[in-house]
């Protein structure tokens, strides 16, 4: 089973639409392509995008090679995104609510109440626009003919948006050529949209709210994304420390005495949120704000409890809970998964472990994954032992060829790396806005399938080209300098803008005194 | 002081900083042309060169490329409205009155201008120019660390500030909403350092609020109102060591323009930002005069003629 290539169909030829970057690249050549790799790596480095592994900064490696994404296969994912998101809020709020799908028996009730994610403390919480996934992002791969299929749902703290927009500036900076006549949708609304949900998601009543991005701190593998989207919003970003809950209402410490806060955008696990309902220990969290949530003082996004909804021994039943609350058929098919839990679906997996991806339900980072197909005998010995231990813990699923894409690898050369896709999206009440872009993960390791940054993955620019439909045509010359407002017309303007006088400094030195000054330093050098 | 130690006084204030300006709206300018290509980029080069005074007469169809707007705009050092030709300029200013600075300024500004003569790749711009704007600020670290706070410095900071306050006026002057309806108004306050200080005060990024916040913003550094203020602020300083006659021009001139700006609307029409920018541009242009007509030697050189 040959997988999927992003640029070159089955007989070897370039995809339509990839046709330049393929020039592009060839015409850098690899030399030129390493040149370039250190002069990103130096600027990556220099500018501080990192994500923190093991206690380490390192630069989060950035493919030179952008991956594009058609316009009519953008369509698909764009929408596909959205109907899963949009399933998945109603889910969220019938667990942590009236329990239909439960009652009907859609789903099992002991597979919910069994997530590590599902929090009885969240039930009851009712978000002041409905909104519980302000912000996803959803793993997608491209099968070998070429179907793009959701591997897992992140409605938790879904990480990775800050090198999406960082990618793009950074490969403008180092290889600005391969941007040649492409027309590519453009990323940075990200933050925006986000603040703007955010807002929106506010406690009913609050005229101008006040929201922050609470970090777990600086040691934290994605503070260098807390700190980005902080900025980036215009917001603070706040420790556990800072914050307080007083009378039911969040605060923070600030010069002037303390001021509410009303919206925290968190990038804390649940665990760690709240140390008067979850873990005790905790150190990160502020005391009280669950409750202060509860009691519509204050909005917490993304929800707490989410994560029985990304819970991978719930996935299987995503493309049900699609057809049972939106009446819908999923657009995006998932991938083929057994629920270990399941006598029958365990019996049929173990004997063939070594054809199969065996994942941990509430992991993530690529932590805990057994590949089968590389993994050695005890390995898998291990993982069977591990499964009839505690079956609902885990899941199975066929390894997926994932898609693959041209890479710089050693001395420059171009070769297949396997990638997958990870849309973002943001989820304001009214609509689902999935980014035009996304990040795409590549395997750096040849022919291998685990593509976290934590596994020695590293990412891709991702390119969505504009359709034609979405295109702007070009201005005519006459209709540039278009300003508002009667007292210009565009051509005072333009006469003004040449009319402009630069102030420059008189040549003090003329020709002559220059020629003189010239000729007394001769002599000076000369025998008096 | 010396007119003349003065005057280079002056002129290294107003060429450090069109260097640093004018490096940092390249920077940003030549990137938005490189991502965003839904504009002509002949169109967005030309709007650029025609806010520099750079516009070539009759450039050839075609001509106007992003790399072009780096080749044009980078310049060269005989012409002191590119990037090469202020750094020249104010290293060959800084070489007059070398004695005068503190040590390492001009050797600093040396070092910059000859790493300069090497060129800029107009493929890769980006990170070269970065390293420029990194050594501009070393030069400005090493005024503000060193120098005496006399009435050099006095004239040293009023030429960045009408430099500045000319560059401002000249950035404003791009209709970056126009032409890239999604980034330009991000473009335009990049290109004026000021998007994160823009986004901690305001929330809705429109290019008039934009605008608004280049000219009026009372704490960002390069509004048209914190360098007016900055500017009146120099001239009253160097009222304490000339007479107050060789100054009043030039009070009144920077004066008004403080004025207007601190006053203006609190929701002034894109009209209203219009005038104020245009007012800012001629303010910097008149102030400039009276400084060297008050300070500085008149009519060059007299040469003797046969």
């Amino acid at each position: 089973m040959r997988p999927w290539d992003e640029m070159y169909d089955a007989s070897g030829h370039v995809r339509p639409g990839r046709k330049r970057l393929a020039t592009a690249l060839d015409t850098l050549g690899p030399d030129e392509l390493l040149a370039r790799a250190r002069l990103r790596d130096a600027h990556l480095s220099a500018q501080g995008i990192t994500f923190t592994l093991s206690g380490r900064e390192r630069p989060l490696p950035m493919d030179l090679v952008p991956r594009i994404v058609d316009p009519n296969e953008w369509q698909v994912i764009e929408a596909g995104v959205a109907q899963r998101i949009r399933a998945l809020e109603m889910f969220l709020a019938d667990v942590y609510g009236a329990g239909e799908i439960l009652r009907d028996q859609v789903i099992p009730r002991r597979l919910i109440t069994s997530s590590a994610h599902f929090h009885r403390q969240a039930h009851g919480i009712r978000p002041a626009n409905g909104v519980r996934i302000h912000v996803a992002g959803v793993d997608l791969v491209r099968d070998h003919e070429g179907t793009f299929r959701v591997l897992e749902d992140n409605l938790r703290n879904p990480s990775g948006v800050s090198y999406v927009l960082e990618n793009r500036r950074t490969l403008s900076h180092v290889v600005p050529e391969v941007f040649t006549g492409h027309r590519l949708r453009s990323v940075e609304e990200y933050p925006a949209r986000l603040l703007s949900a955010l807002l929106a998601a506010a406690p009913l009543g609050v005229a101008d709210p006040t929201v922050v991005v609470l970090t777990p701190g600086v040691h934290n593998s994605a503070h260098f994304e807390h700190a980005f989207l902080a900025r980036r919003m215009g917001v603070e970003l706040v420790e556990g420390r800072d914050l307080f809950c007083r009378d039911g209402v969040v605060r923070m410490r600030t010069i002037r005495g303390s001021e509410p806060v009303h919206v925290i955008y968190r990038r804390i696990d649940d665990d760690y949120l709240d140390p008067v309902l979850f873990r005790p220990d905790s150190v990160l969290g502020v005391p009280g704000v669950v409750n202060a949530a509860r009691a519509g003082a204050v909005t917490i996004a993304n929800g707490v409890g989410n994560g029985v909804a990304d819970d991978k021994a719930v996935y299987p039943y995503v493309p049900t809970i699609v057809r049972y609350y939106l009446g819908e058929e999923p657009l995006l098919p998932n991938v083929e998964t057994y629920n270990l839990s399941d006598p029958d679906q365990r019996a049929y997996v173990l004997p063939r472990l070594d054809q199969m991806v065996v994942k941990p339900v509430d992991g993530s980072g690529g932590y805990g994954i057994v590949m089968g197909s590389q993994a050695s005998d005890s390995e898998l010995a291990t993982a069977a032992e591990t499964i009839q231990a505690d079956p609902r813990g885990w899941i199975a699923q066929p390894i997926v060829a994932l898609s693959t894409s041209p890479t710089v690898v050693e001395g420059g050369r171009l070769a297949p790396r396997h990638l997958d896709l990870r849309p973002f999206a943001v989820n304001d009440g009214e609509k689902i806005w999935v980014m035009p872009g996304g990040l795409t993960r590549v395997a750096l390791v040849e022919g291998s399938l685990v593509v976290n940054s934590s596994q020695g993955g590293g990412s891709k620019d991702t390119w969505v080209l504009g359709s034609d439909g979405d295109e702007l045509p070009p201005l005519a010359p006459e209709l540039v300098v278009d300003v508002e407002g009667p007292t210009f017309s565009a051509a005072q303007i333009r006469s003004a803008n040449e009319a402009r006088a630069r102030v420059d400094q008189p040549t003090f030195h003329s020709e002559r005194v220059r020629q003189q000054e010239m000729q007394q330093q001769q002599s000076g050098v000369g025998p008096c | 002081m010396l007119s003349r130690i003065a005057e280079a006084m002056f002129w290294i204030g107003r060429y450090v900083e069109r260097a640093e300006a004018t490096t940092r709206m390249l920077i940003e300018h030549h990137q938005l042309l490189v991502e965003d290509t839904r504009l002509d980029p002949a169109v967005g080069v030309e709007a650029m060169l025609q806010a520099l005074s750079l516009m070539p007469a009759d450039p050839e169809p075609g001509a106007l490329t992003p790399a072009a707007l780096i080749q044009i705009v980078v310049g060269e050092s005989a012409d002191p409205k590119t990037v090469l030709g202020s750094v020249a300029a104010a290293r060959e200013n800084a070489r007059t009155i070398r004695e005068a600075l503190p040590i390492g300024m001009f050797e600093r500004m040396n070092a910059t201008h000859l790493r300069m003569q090497a060129g800029i790749s107009t493929t890769i711009p980006g990170i070269p120019l970065s390293g420029l704007l990194d050594e501009l600020s070393v030069v400005v670290g090493i005024i503000d660390w060193q120098m005496p706070r006399d009435e050099g410095l006095v004239f040293l900071r009023l030429g960045a500030a009408l430099e500045r306050l000319d560059m401002t006026s000249r950035l404003l002057a791009i209709d970056h909403e126009g032409l890239w309806p999604q980034v330009g108004a991000v473009t335009a306050l990049r290109a004026a350092g000021g998007f994160n200080p823009f986004l901690r005060t305001q929330r809705a990024l429109t290019g008039e609020q934009v605008h608004a916040f280049l000219l009026l913003d009372p704490t960002f550094p390069r509004s048209t109102l914190q360098t007016a203020i900055r500017a009146e602020r120099a001239v009253r300083q160097m009222g304490t060591y000339v007479s107050a006659q060789q100054t009043s021009t030039l009070l009144r001139t920077v004066g008004i323009l403080r004025a207007e700006l601190e006053f203006a609307s609190v929701n002034p029409t894109p009209a209203d930002l219009e005038l104020l920018s245009a007012r800012a541009s001629e303010a910097a242009f008149v102030a400039s005069d009276a400084v060297a007509g008050a300070f500085f030697r008149q009519a060059g050189t007299i040469v003797w003629s046969h």
